[in-house]
């Protein structure tokens, strides 16, 4: 399968002081051809001064997220076949500042990921800073954030989000959604000071449940419950139902004498 | 916790709203529906039967409630809106104190015609 | 050498309308937005109506209603219960899923990946088929002659 394609480039060159503009390239088409290849392929012999950016090419880094057919996604993470169409428009993400072409400036959305206080936070802070064993946590309490974990930061829920389409100063699915991934670590005992943080003018109640965020998500993550479970912690919070929760204690040594019994025992007791 | 507390009544007053406005809705527009299933209302909207339920104090009490929680509902909204459109933090209270001064406005205008008409 | 800034590309308010190409919840959303505001703008109107008209006697309240029987304010009228409708149902769902109900627990991110929404979409659907049998209904009620 050899086809040609024609790329529509968004061209945006800073000193030139124009506005962005697009730029058509012909693509020799192959079969399993990603959107990152087609653009690899055109700065490498058509024009070299695209500017894209990129890293591992396999939807790991979250680099190339970009608005590709009026979608925004991973260029590594999408085909050229899968689109179904000989022309390809490939525009740098909206809701993001442009630095050039298709890079968008990323240090305002870091910001805002770094205001939720991404890190564990645990009152012992003697533990934290010399640890001497790990926190314990079971798998069902893994269960509930560990989906929120594989978040790659690739910027693509915030262009897909309504509110942050208009709201400079909103705090952006993929903030409200790590804040809920610390919140609800069973090990983490600042969830008072991410609230905080989040429930403010411009903060978590500016999400309306468009689900754009999550459906764009090219990790398959789920930012909108994230942010209505967060919601729902806030609004326990506030009428006063929550318990305090105990922060993880740390795992007891295991003890050094013989079991009087013989047979060793393969479950864990819980200890209450 | 401010901002939860306006949205958590946001919520509560969405609820009231719905059943309050369900029953008025359906009082106001399903009137042949409503006699076709044996209740018989006279039309709603005539003088008559208008001023009729303007003198009971349940409606009125009713109808001012539902006045309060909608203006709420409606205002709150609208501001939750704006804000969305980023605006500078001086504009931000300009239009947060004019929808609170026209809200307690309506409600008063509001408030003032049925409890008149209460005696009248 | 000059710093050059990065250049403002938000979508503004047309993108609370498009951003791409999304599928149901995002045209709900706005949908929710555009019914609200439509509401509230009829009620500015209803409050008008319904104090101003009403506190001046029998005379100016019947002239009133011979003016809103015009098919114009009665098809306006129509549109406001549709809209109320929507508003109504599709409200009643943001909450439940606001407060973190009917959205089920985070699972693990298996390709092809579906998100909470798009797993309980058949509850959307089913408010969203309430909605239209509801208009249809009061449709039969304009039609009818009732007001």
């Amino acid at each position: 399968m050899d086809k040609q394609v024609v790329f529509k480039v968004q061209r945006y060159e800073p000193e030139a002081d124009g506005n962005p503009h697009f730029q058509e390239f012909k693509i020799p088409a192959k079969r399993g051809m990603t959107i990152l290849d087609g653009l690899i392929y055109i700065k490498e012999n058509l024009d070299g001064t695209l500017a894209f950016r990129s890293s591992c090419r396999m939807a790991i880094c979250g680099s190339c997220g970009m608005l590709i057919n009026n979608y925004p996604h991973l260029a590594c993470h999408t085909q050229i076949e899968e689109l179904r169409s000989d022309i390809v428009t490939v525009k740098p993400l909206p809701n993001l500042p442009i630095v050039k072409d298709l890079v968008v400036d990323l240090i305002p959305f870091f910001n805002r990921h770094k205001s939720i206080k991404p890190y564990i936070i645990h009152p012992d802070t003697k533990e934290m800073e010399n640890p001497t064993a790990e926190f314990v946590q079971s798998p069902q309490a893994l269960e509930a954030l560990l989906q929120f974990t594989y978040c790659v930061k690739c910027g693509i829920c915030i262009s897909a989000c309504p509110t942050s389409a208009s709201d400079r100063l909103f705090l952006g699915p993929q903030a409200l959604a790590q804040c809920y991934r610390y919140c609800a670590d069973t090990r983490d005992g600042g969830e008072e000071e991410r609230l905080t943080v989040v429930d403010k003018d411009h903060g978590i109640w500016h999400c309306h449940l468009a689900g754009a965020c999550s459906e764009a998500c090219p990790k398959g993550l789920d930012p909108a419950l994230a942010i209505q479970l967060l919601k729902r912690r806030l609004i326990i919070q506030a009428i006063g139902l929550g318990r305090k929760k105990q922060p993880a204690s740390i795992v007891t040594p295991p003890a050094e004498v013989k079991p009087k019994i013989p047979f060793p025992e393969f479950t864990a007791k819980r200890t209450e | 916790m401010r901002n939860t507390y306006l949205w958590l009544a946001q919520l509560v007053t969405g609820v009231l709203i719905a059943v309050l406005l369900s029953i008025h809705m359906v009082l106001m527009h399903l009137d042949a529906i409503l006699s076709f299933l044996g209740v018989d209302i006279k039309d709603p909207t005539s003088w008559h039967s208008m001023i009729e339920r303007s003198r009971e104090t349940l409606w009125a009490g009713l109808y001012i409630a539902l006045l309060a929680i909608v203006l709420y509902h409606a205002l709150n909204g609208l501001r939750n809106i704006i804000l969305e459109l980023a605006p500078s933090a001086a504009t931000e209270r300009i239009i947060t104190w004019t929808i609170i001064v026209f809200g307690t406005i309506a409600f008063v205008w509001g408030t003032y015609v049925p409890i008149r008409l209460l005696s009248g | 050498m000059t710093q050059i800034q990065p250049r403002r590309n938000y979508l503004g308010a047309l993108g609370w309308i498009w951003a791409g190409n999304y599928k149901l919840e995002r045209y709900l959303y706005i949908f929710h937005r555009i019914t609200g505001l439509g509401i509230l703008l009829f009620l500015l109107l209803h409050l008008v109506m319904t104090t101003v008209f009403r506190v001046q006697g029998k005379e100016v309240w019947e002239a009133t209603m011979e003016v809103l029987h015009n098919p114009w304010f009665k098809v306006g009228e129509y549109l406001v219960v549709v809209a109320f409708l929507y508003h109504a149902l599709n409200g009643l769902r943001l909450i439940i899923q606001e407060l973190g109900f009917a959205l089920g627990r985070p699972r693990p991110p298996i390709y092809p990946y579906k998100d909470s929404l798009r797993r309980k979409r058949y509850w959307t659907i089913l408010i969203i088929s309430i909605v239209v049998i509801l208009c249809v209904v009061f449709f039969y009620d304009f039609i009818a002659g009732g007001w």
